[in-house]
Order: structure tokens, then C-alpha cells, then sequence
């Protein structure tokens, strides 16, 4: 069982690649403007399924990304949480990125997306049940076996739960971590937000994660839409996230966070305004750890 | 209770409009109803492929205006099965749907014009082409020689001039009063040079053989092939004029 050890090793490896800063969500639209600019942004994260293509321009212009800044793959795609093995054509697809990238951290959702060899292209919620953990659990083996390192899962924002899902979250989650050694992407938002739909308590939750497989944090920002709150990614971080946020980077120390942005995206400045709110809370939190 | 698989079927299922009643003793239905929550599932599934659908093919939504386009995006999001997590690989599928959707069928050149921007999205982001290898074959049996196209050129053939209409459908361009849709057709190489896409019309003759050659046909026959059907055609110039411009490479 050289699980714990490989972790930390590799663990160290990687924090060194991405610092424990706040960077953004790199979307098309702003490539060229950080390009000509180079913009002091701690980090980008990219969606590695926009780069699954074989050359052109957005390949070239992430190469040019990766000389000045650290960059994160995080995958949309894989379907973790599906029966049968993953699909390995986008395995070897994202292998090839990795290998071209050389990511400070791979990550991807602790949910399903596709069933029979139909994809469905949309985070969905897993039951969370013995059944759905191991299969999970297998999935995340693959994807460390097939990359050669470990991965991160991220929890995910939901607006439905299954009736029967006897294992709470926060407990499926390390349950994860602790049986493939893959560590945590804690979207703060998504907890927020699914706390909110499901009338469950977030700071219960963020205290029942395994803090010490957080290896990065997401925030981003969501909509209302009737009685439920919706992870649009299209708007500021929202106040009581932000709370959630310092409350968790008190706890967690310095983490690598992320600022993502996807619907209605505005001018950068606004990215790298939110970016550095972010550091701001990052670096009181830095400075007690000091 | 339903296994995970049963219950990712009839999700899926539901999602397209499939009957829900096997779902809803599976979703915990409370303060807010099940059928609301799923709805947002069905939403966000719909729109994401719509989405994915607009990007490619901007042409096609100002010809046919957002309303119907949105209506055929959701048709076809609802027939045609996604087939890869990647949704950028969605929209391959679009111009066969148009060509046999109801709506859309007295716009005939719908399909090809559809088939041109999924030419230009391919070739975008299909791999950088090789510098052109073809030097040092001075003494080789030229006839005999077998080619391919390189991914980042693509060649098309419409009974319909979609390559003005697709520029005269360019943001900042300004229609064309007379422009007919009726005017005649477009042989045309759909190339990528350096990171941009160009739209390059050939004449016919040089369409066959390029087309010969990215079939597999031998140098020598191709050539013939498309003398055939143009005696006029200049082939000397248009092997020299494509090789130097690597439009196809050698086997």
C-alpha cells in the first residue's frame, strides 16, 4: 500500500508546477489578449476536450500560453461515473495533451455523462450508493493508469438527488481519495449552490471533506432561476461563496483557486479583478500560516 | 431500487422526451418537484448542443433566422446521438439532418452550405499539413505515383454557389442585390494557411483530379480521368500549381 507516499510525493511535484495562487479559466475570447498583454495571472486552467483537435491555432496559441504561465487541464468529458470501461479514444486524446501540455494538474467531475454509448455532454448527478462509488473508483483508476499520474476529481453542482443515495457527498468524496489516491477540485460555488437546492448545510459539508486531499478550489458564480440556483458560470463570485471561500482557505491553508467564467464572458479585466480578490483573501491567509 | 445503468437509462431516456414514469420514484421530489428539477437537466442538455451547433454553423442561422435555427438544433439534439464527450464533435452530422428535415426542405442548398462550414471548422483545427515532399522525384515513374490530401485541405462540390453565399453572409458584409442562388454551382478547396481557412474555387478539371488523387488514384490515371470529362483542362499547370502549394502529398 504505497498510496499515501505516492501522493505526497507527486503532490509536491505538482504544487511547485501550480502556484497557490488565484488564476483563471483561459476561454477563447481573451487568448489573444493575454498573448499580446501577458497579464500577471497566477495560472490558467483550460477545458482539455477544446484542445483534443490535432493543430491550428488554438493548439499553437496554447503552446505559447504554456512558455509564460502554468497551465491545468480540466475535462468535461470522461464520464467518470459510467458503467463499463471509459471511452478510450478521449483517454488517449487527453494522454496526448497531457504529454504535450505537461499540466500542473489534471482534473475532471465526480459525475456521469454518458449511458450505452450515448453521451449525454452535461455534468449529471451520480446516486450516491456503494454500486456508483465503485465504479467511480474504477474509472479513476483507469484515467491515473492510462495518464501515468494521479488526477482530481471536482464535486459538482446539482439540482436533483435520488432517492436512494444512502452515502452523503462529503463521505463519497474521500471514500474516492482514499481508495484511488486521486485528489480533490472543492468547487466552493458548487457546494453553495447545491446546498442551496437540497436544503443541506455548506459549512456542515466543507467540514466533512478530506481536507487533505484539496488540491485545488474552483469559484465562480450562478444564477437563480425560480426556487433553484443554477451554476451558470456566468456572473461575479457571489458574496456568501466568497465567505465560504475565506472560511475554507482559513482551514485548508493556500490552495491553487481558480476563477472560472463561461456564459456571458466580459472583458478580462473583470477575470482578473475577480483573480484577484481571490489572492487578496489568499495571500491574509498566507500571511498567517507565516 | 433501480442499478446505477437502469437509472442512467431511463434519465437518458427522459431527457429526450422519452416517457419519465420509470424516473420519478428514483428523484427526490421536495420543496421543489422532480419534474422541475429534471427540467433544468433537460434544459441545460438541449442547450448545450444548441450551442455547439451555433458555433460551427453561423452561416446556416442567418439564412434560416435564430428562431428556426434553434428549432432544427433541437430536432436534430433530440434525434442524433452524441457519440463523444467531446461536443465539438457534435455538429459532423447537421448537414444530413437538414438535407431530410421537413422545415428546411425548400432550402436546397441548406445542406451544402452546412457542409462548407463544417469543412471550415475541421480544417481549423485539423493537424499543421507537412511541408511538401515531392522534391528529388525527378526520375521517378510520375505515373505511378500515389498522393493523399492532408487534413487542413478539404475539397467540396455544390450544385448550389455556397461560397458566395457563405461570404456574402460574413459579419460587415454587405448583401448583394444581385446575388442568385440559382447561378450555378462551385467546385472548392477548403485549405488552412498558416492558422487561416481559405476558400480557394477550382475549375472543374482541377476538382476531378484533385479528387482522383485523394481516392488513391495513380498519378497517371487521374490525369486522364479528368481530361476526360474536361479536354480543355490545363493539368500541367494545376499538378504544379498544387504540389508547390502541398495541396496534396505523396503516399
Amino acid at each position: 500500500m504505497d498510496t499515501p507516499l505516492r501522493r505526497a510525493a507527486t503532490i509536491t511535484r505538482r504544487r511547485a508546477a501550480i502556484p497557490s495562487r488565484a488564476g483563471i479559466g483561459l476561454r477563447t475570447p481573451h487568448i489573444r489578449e493575454i498573448l499580446a498583454t501577458r497579464p500577471n495571472i497566477g495560472w490558467v486552467e483550460v477545458h482539455s476536450e477544446n484542445f483534443f483537435c490535432d493543430g491550428g491555432q488554438p493548439l499553437a496559441y496554447l503552446d505559447r500560453i504554456r512558455q509564460d504561465y502554468a497551465v491545468s487541464l480540466h475535462g468535461v468529458g470522461l464520464s467518470l461515473g459510467s458503467l463499463g470501461p471509459l471511452d478510450t479514444e478521449h483517454l488517449t486524446c487527453l494522454k496526448r495533451l497531457v504529454e504535450r501540455v505537461e499540466p500542473g494538474l489534471i482534473s475532471e467531475h465526480l459525475s456521469w455523462s454518458a449511458v450505452g454509448g450515448r453521451h449525454l455532454n452535461e455534468l449529471l448527478p451520480l446516486p450516491y450508493t456503494e454500486e456508483a462509488l465503485a465504479v467511480v473508483c474504477r474509472n479513476v483508476h483507469q484515467t491515473q493508469e492510462a495518464l501515468g499520474q494521479p488526477i482530481l476529481v471536482e464535486n459538482i453542482s446539482s439540482y436533483l438527488r435520488f432517492t436512494h443515495s444512502p452515502i452523503p457527498e462529503p463521505e463519497f468524496i474521500a471514500e474516492v481519495t482514499a481508495r484511488t489516491g486521486c485528489g480533490l477540485l472543492l468547487d466552493v460555488n458548487n457546494v453553495f449552490v447545491s446546498a442551496t437546492n437540497h436544503g443541506f448545510d455548506a459549512r456542515a459539508y466543507l467540514a466533512a471533506i478530506p481536507a487533505a486531499a484539496v488540491e485545488e478550489v474552483h469559484l465562480a458564480g450562478h444564477d437563480r432561476a425560480g426556487d433553484l440556483l443554477i451554476d451558470t458560470h456566468g456572473a461575479r463570485v457571489a458574496s456568501p461563496v466568497w465567505r465560504l471561500y475565506q472560511e475554507t482557505v482559513a482551514r485548508l491553508g493556500p490552495v491553487p483557486t481558480l476563477i472560472e467564467w463561461d456564459n456571458d464572458l466580459p472583458p478580462l479585466a473583470v477575470l482578473v479583478d475577480e483573480m484577484r480578490h481571490a489572492d487578496h483573501l489568499l495571500e491574509a491567509c498566507h500571511a498567517v500560516a507565516a | 431500487m433501480p442499478s446505477l445503468l437502469e437509472l442512467q437509462t431511463d434519465f437518458a431516456a427522459a431527457l429526450f422526451g422519452r416517457p419519465r414514469g420509470n424516473l420519478w420514484p428514483s428523484v427526490v421530489d421536495d420543496r421543489v418537484s422532480a419534474p422541475e428539477r429534471f427540467a433544468v437537466y433537460q434544459g441545460s442538455v438541449v442547450g448545450n448542443y444548441c450551442k455547439a451547433l451555433r458555433a460551427v454553423y453561423p452561416v446556416v442561422e442567418r439564412l434560416v433566422g435564430e428562431r428556426f435555427f434553434a428549432h432544427a438544433a433541437k430536432a436534430y439534439a433530440c434525434q442524433v446521438p452524441s457519440l463523444h464527450g467531446d461536443l465539438n464533435r457534435y455538429g459532423a452530422g447537421f448537414a444530413a439532418f437538414l438535407a431530410s428535415f421537413p422545415g428546411a426542405a425548400e432550402l436546397a442548398y441548406l445542406p451544402d452550405t452546412a457542409r462548407l462550414e463544417w469543412a471550415i471548422e475541421s480544417v481549423f483545427h485539423a493537424s499543421d499539413a507537412p511541408p511538401h515532399n515531392v522534391e528529388g522525384l525527378a526520375n521517378a515513374d510520375w505515373a505511378q505515383l500515389r498522393f493523399r490530401l492532408p487534413r487542413s485541405c478539404h475539397l467540396l462540390a455544390s450544385p448550389w454557389p455556397v461560397h458566395r453565399l457563405w461570404q456574402l453572409n460574413q459579419p460587415g458584409v454587405e448583401w448583394d442585390e444581385a446575388f442568385d442562388i440559382d447561378s450555378g454551382g462551385v467546385y472548392l478547396l477548403v485549405r488552412r494557411s498558416g492558422f487561416e481557412v481559405e476558400l480557394e474555387p477550382l475549375e472543374e478539371g482541377a476538382y476531378l483530379l484533385l479528387t482522383a488523387l485523394a481516392a488513391g488514384t495513380a498519378l497517371g490515371e487521374a490525369c486522364e480521368r479528368a481530361l476526360a470529362d474536361r479536354p480543355d483542362f490545363d493539368v500541367g499547370a494545376a499538378l504544379q500549381r498544387h504540389l508547390l502549394a502541398g495541396t496534396f502529398l505523396l503516399r
